[in-house]
């Protein structure tokens, strides 16, 4: 697990202070989308080795949601984005 | 039916006298006035402007666009419409006088007392006097400031502060600490 991760608002942090609720990538469907598009968001994950998105929240700190980019097979951590900024980029 | 309500610091009963302060000490304050402030979306920096300290009060980073505002000036009933007015429609304030606990720490091995629950560098070059952030001591949130080169302000919720205390005197114990009511 990386242990060291720099939140964009607080500097470097351990990883005690972050909850981390899981993959980043999924994108919600819209609301009247198919089912199956529904049942994929919601319950369906890939569980990948290497280098995967995942949300934070800087719980003890600033409380912000983040989106850490990290390796989980090396630990190594690419990079850190709040994740309001991240959702920006990504629409 | 009527009530009497008593205003009891969350702290009361649980500071044995003391003597005198030690090389290191941990004063608590009864009566600073404390309220939160959040800009409202996409007025951050002006509401930065306003809060810039002056004597009067001093706003402590939380978050962004987020604040901590202490004063020992205001009464705690004032300072939050004090500062409603002056923010007008750039934030939202809520009083927290009696939501937070205020906590000094101040002497030889302050840094060093904290080092031992909280991770974050506070080298006098990496968390300079006026810098301020909530960071995890032990197990608990606390808004972290430099006030001194060698004193801290803690700032924690009101149920937390006896624990808070308590880790805080576990944290010092190679060191020499003594805890009281300030005075002020």
């Amino acid at each position: 697990m990386a242990s060291l991760i720099s939140c964009p608002h607080c500097g470097t942090r351990p990883k005690e202070e972050f909850l981390i609720r899981g993959d980043a990538t999924p994108v919600r469907p819209a609301p009247m989308a198919a089912e199956e598009a529904w049942h994929d968001y919601a319950h369906l994950r890939a569980n990948p080795r290497g280098r995967i998105r995942e949300h934070w929240q800087h719980v003890a700190g600033c409380r912000r949601w983040l989106v850490v980019e990290r390796d989980n097979f090396t630990h190594e951590v690419f990079g850190v984005t709040d994740a309001a900024k991240a959702g920006e980029g990504a629409r | 039916m009527a009530y009497e309500y008593q205003a009891v610091h969350a702290l009361d009963g649980t500071i044995g006298a003391i003597a005198e302060q030690r090389t290191n000490h941990l004063s608590v304050h009864r009566m600073t006035a404390v309220a939160m402030v959040l800009a409202a979306p996409g007025q951050t920096a002006e509401a930065a402007g306003i809060l810039v300290s002056n004597g009067e009060f001093e706003a402590r980073f939380s978050g962004p666009g987020e604040w901590l505002v202490l004063s020992e000036v205001h009464a705690p009933e004032t300072l939050a419409a004090e500062l409603s007015v002056r923010l007008g429609d750039f934030a939202f304030v809520v009083d927290q006088s009696h939501g937070r606990v205020v906590l000094t720490l101040s002497g030889r091995d302050a840094a060093r007392i904290l080092a031992n629950g909280i991770a974050v560098d506070l080298h006098a070059d990496a968390f300079p006097i006026g810098r301020a952030a909530n960071v995890l001591c032990s197990h608990l949130s606390v808004n972290l400031a430099r006030t001194g080169n060698e004193s801290f302000d803690l700032v924690v919720m009101r149920s937390f502060a006896e624990a808070l205390v308590d880790d805080l005197k576990v944290m010092a114990r190679s060191h020499d600490l003594s805890v009281d009511f300030a005075t002020r």
